[in-house]
């Protein structure tokens, strides 16, 4: 299954990709994640608590960060294996600046398998949209941060705060 | 398979399961038909360590119709809307969306509140609450609040409830006057989900033009929709077969549509178009 989009973080690309190769921001960001432990070089064990709703569930894996060229492009390998199912997935993240705002395109392709893929195949692209967009939501926070302050909190209603107040700020630019 | 060990717990008030919730938030989940939970819990991909069951609540569950309000309690079930005459005539929208829903065992079990609670992105009832302008009353130990269908559905499967709340009431102020209603569904032919559904509800004017619409769709996106743009494109029309075709193909705009292996986003999003032109002729053709 392709996933692919584009968010705009309105902070400096510097800050942005400082935040998306630093482990302690990415633990923080990534939707559900309670444990992300470096393995190796740019690679991590994590455990995520995962899920939408009422479907929910925890999944233990690798991430391996490649193809770093600072501070505009980096590829992620995943894969996860938890009771609902499993999922291996590679995504490629461009970062451009435009008018002191990153844009992050991001593509990717991802294999779900298990009870989760052929139960909840429906829901699964619309669940992986959301979840990206909660993470971009909370590394765009994490990315506004000056050097020194605390890391912004990142509840469920304030990060969805955060998503639906991006939306109209995009929806009125238009206008 | 079978579902992960869990704790049950039916309580008889609703003030009891409220402290229920509250004493052991994440851990604890509602329970009303089930037809929703159950599935997810035998496959374990929901595994709440406490149910608490509200079946047996007393006054969860009734159909109360005066003049044009109505008031249908949370764990009614979708075979008693569908049944009831007092609600066929005052809003056959309820009636018809009940009907549709999966099949008799899971309508004779599936209540209304819980459908809407999980807020499954290919569920009927959402379309015919936001077709409506429904209120629905969320109770907590807090105090109780009324919560518009507009604000209702957040996201896929998740709704403005409050973790520590239950649903208690719906409320609608079926349409007056000249009016006609319909909901057309394109059923997935396993499942019975919505691939698409959308619900209508027209109302005409003094001068023979339609006066209000309501039209929502459910099953094309991450979480159900009001079709805006299909809604103000009727009003003031004259619901003949061109506008209604005109109208129907803003059913989809700027709208994210789900893709699955049964039907790609594209074709959802023409669906979505096909259907609404269904809905909405159907609908003026049961204006009187």
């Amino acid at each position: 299954m392709k996933i692919e989009g584009t968010h705009e973080l309105r902070a400096p690309r510097e800050r942005v990709w400082q935040a998306l190769v630093d482990p302690a921001v990415l633990q923080r960001c990534i939707p559900g994640c309670e444990r992300l432990e470096q393995t190796g070089d740019n690679a991590y064990a994590a455990t995520m608590r995962a899920g939408v709703g009422a479907i929910k569930g925890v999944f233990n894996g690798n991430v391996k960060l490649e193809e770093m060229r600072a501070p505009t492009h980096y590829r992620i390998v995943v894969d996860g294996r938890g009771q609902p199912g499993f999922l291996k997935g590679a995504g490629e993240l461009d970062l451009e600046e435009r008018e002191g705002s990153t844009v992050v395109r991001y593509a990717g392709d991802v294999q779900v398998g298990g009870t989760l893929a052929s139960v909840g195949q429906r829901m699964i692209q619309g669940a992986a949209k959301l979840m990206a967009a909660q993470f971009f939501t909370a590394l765009e926070a994490e990315a506004q941060v000056e050097q020194g302050d605390p890391p912004p909190s990142h509840g469920f209603f304030r990060t969805a705060l955060r998503a639906i107040s991006g939306l109209l700020r995009r929806i009125f630019k238009r206008h | 398979m079978i579902p992960a060990q869990f704790d049950y717990v039916a309580p008889s008030t609703l003030e009891e399961a409220l402290s229920l919730l509250a004493e052991h938030a994440d851990d604890a989940k509602i329970l009303a038909g089930g037809h929703s939970l159950i599935p997810a819990m035998k496959l374990r991909l929901a595994q709440p360590a406490l149910l608490v069951d509200i079946g047996r609540v007393k006054d969860l569950s009734y159909i109360r119709v005066d003049g044009g309000s109505i008031r249908i309690g949370a764990t009614t079930t979708h075979h008693e809307i569908e049944a009831s005459a007092s609600l066929r005539d005052a809003c056959p929208l309820l009636s018809e969306c009940a009907a549709s829903i999966g099949d008799v065992q899971v309508r004779n079990r599936g209540t209304i509140g819980g459908s809407l609670a999980h807020a499954d992105p290919a569920a009927d009832w959402p379309a015919a609450i936001l077709a409506l302008r429904a209120e629905l009353v969320a109770v907590s130990r807090q105090g109780e609040r009324v919560i518009a269908a507009d604000d209702f559905f957040v996201e896929m499967l998740t709704t403005a409830l409050r973790p520590d709340e239950v649903l208690r009431e719906i409320r609608i102020n079926a349409p007056q006057g000249r009016t006609g209603q319909s909901y057309k569904k394109f059923p997935h032919p396993a499942s019975g989900f919505a691939v698409v559904g959308v619900a209508a509800t027209l109302t005409l004017g003094g001068d023979g033009k339609c006066q209000s619409a309501g039209v929502a769709v459910t099953g094309v996106a991450a979480k159900p929709y009001r079709a805006a743009q299909v809604e103000s494109a009727l009003a003031g029309s004259a619901l003949d077969e061109q506008t209604a075709a005109a109208a129907a193909a803003h059913a989809a705009g700027g709208v994210d549509a789900n893709g699955d292996i049964y039907a790609s986003a594209d074709y959802r999003r023409h669906l979505a178009q096909v259907y609404t032109r269904r809905a909405i002729a159907a609908a003026a053709g049961r204006i009187k």
